[in-house]
C-alpha cells in the first residue's frame, strides 16, 4: 500500500494520542502529522500536504469547521472528516454542506478503517 | 423554586435526559470498551446549596472533580459532569489502558478527564438539542476540582437552581458513579421549562 500522510487535528493531547494509536495500528507505515488547533492545522497542511485529515470541531481559535472548510478548498483531493463529540444535527448538516465527512467521538476502529479506505485520498 | 416545572414537564425532562444520558453512556462504553450500565437518572431541581450538600455526601466530604462547559441556547448556564476524585483515576485507567504507559497516566489524568467530559457532555447536550429541536452552543471544557460548593460555583445562590441527575456510570467491573448538574439562573430555567412544555405539546399533538 502506498504510504500516505494523515493530519490529525485536536486540541486535546489525549484525543490525539488515542486517535494516533488507532491509526498506527491500522496503517503502521503512514506518516501521522499532528496539530493542536485550526490555525496550526493550516500551517501543517501547507507543509505536509496531507492525503487524509481528521479534524476536531470545538477548538480554540478559528475552530475545526472553518479550518476544514479552508482545507477542503486547498486540498480538493484529500479525504477530510470532522471527528467530534458534538453530535448535533446542524453540525452534521454543515459538514455535508462543505463536503467533509462526519465521524463521532469516541472513534470506532471500524469507522476509522472505513475512512482510511476511502478513495478520495487517492484520486 | 422546585415548582418551576409542572408534573408532566418533569416527566418529559426525565425522559429526554434518559435518552441523552443513554447516548452519553453509549459513548463512554465505546471509550472504555466495556459495557456501561446506568441507573435511570433521577432528575431533581435543587438549590445550589442542596446540590453541593449532595455531592459532599457522596464523596464522604472528600473532593470531587468535574468537567464544566458553558452552554447557550434559548436557555443558558453551565453543565457539569462530576465524579468523586478517588474514582476518577479508575475511569482514566479503563479508558487509556491500551494507549498510555501506566507511569504517564497520572500526568495525563486531567487531560484525559477533560476529554471524557467533553465526549459525555456533548453527547448529552447534543441529544437534548436534537430532541428539543434546538441548537445549543457550548464553550470548551474546563477541569475543576474541589468540594461541592466550589465545583458548582454558583454565582447567585438565591436566584439559581440546579437540575441535578445522579448517573450510575457503572462500568461492568468497576463502579464509577457520576453526577450531571445543569446550573441555570431562574430566567433560563423558566425558558427551559417552556421549551419542554412546547415539546410536550408537539409530542401530544403527534
Amino acid at each position: 500500500m502506498t504510504e500516505k500522510t494523515i493530519l490529525l487535528v485536536d486540541d486535546s493531547r489525549v484525543a490525539r494520542m488515542m486517535t494516533g494509536a488507532a491509526i498506527v495500528r491500522l496503517r503502521p507505515s503512514w506518516r501521522v502529522v499532528e496539530a493542536g488547533n485550526g490555525e496550526d492545522a493550516l500551517i501543517a497542511a501547507a507543509a505536509a500536504r496531507p492525503d487524509y485529515v481528521l479534524m476536531d470541531v470545538n477548538m480554540p481559535g478559528i475552530g475545526g469547521m472553518a479550518a476544514a472548510e479552508h482545507l477542503r478548498r486547498d486540498f480538493p483531493d484529500a479525504a477530510i472528516s470532522l471527528l467530534t463529540a458534538n453530535i448535533q444535527d446542524p453540525i452534521r448538516y454543515h459538514a455535508e454542506r462543505i463536503g467533509v465527512g462526519f465521524l463521532i467521538k469516541p472513534l470506532r476502529e471500524d469507522d476509522l478503517a472505513r475512512f482510511l479506505d476511502s478513495r478520495q485520498g487517492e484520486s | 423554586m422546585t415548582t418551576i416545572i409542572g408534573e408532566i414537564e418533569h416527566d418529559a425532562v426525565t425522559e429526554i435526559l434518559n435518552i441523552a444520558v443513554g447516548q452519553a453512556a453509549a459513548s463512554l462504553s465505546r471509550l472504555v470498551e466495556d459495557e456501561v450500565t446506568l441507573s435511570v437518572p433521577f432528575v431533581e431541581f435543587l438549590t445550589p446549596e442542596q446540590s453541593a450538600a449532595r455531592l459532599d455526601e457522596a464523596t464522604g466530604g472528600g473532593l470531587s472533580v468535574a468537567v464544566r462547559q458553558e452552554f447557550h441556547s434559548s436557555f443558558s448556564g453551565d453543565i457539569l459532569l462530576i465524579f468523586p476524585e478517588r474514582k476518577s483515576l479508575d475511569l482514566v485507567r479503563s479508558m487509556l489502558a491500551d494507549t498510555v504507559p501506566l507511569d504517564q497516566l497520572t500526568e495525563l489524568e486531567q487531560d484525559a478527564l477533560i476529554e471524557v467530559g467533553n465526549i459525555i457532555l456533548n453527547a448529552c447536550l447534543g441529544s437534548l438539542a436534537n430532541q428539543l429541536g434546538l441548537m445549543i452552543e457550548s464553550s470548551l471544557p474546563t477541569y475543576v476540582c474541589g468540594r461541592g460548593a466550589s465545583i458548582l460555583d454558583s454565582k447567585h445562590v438565591d436566584s439559581e437552581l440546579v437540575m441535578f441527575l445522579q448517573v450510575d456510570f457503572s462500568v461492568a467491573a468497576k463502579g464509577v458513579r457520576g453526577y450531571l448538574a445543569f446550573v441555570m439562573d431562574i430566567v433560563s430555567a423558566q425558558s427551559f421549562a417552556s421549551t419542554v412544555s412546547a415539546y410536550v405539546a408537539r409530542v401530544v399533538a403527534g
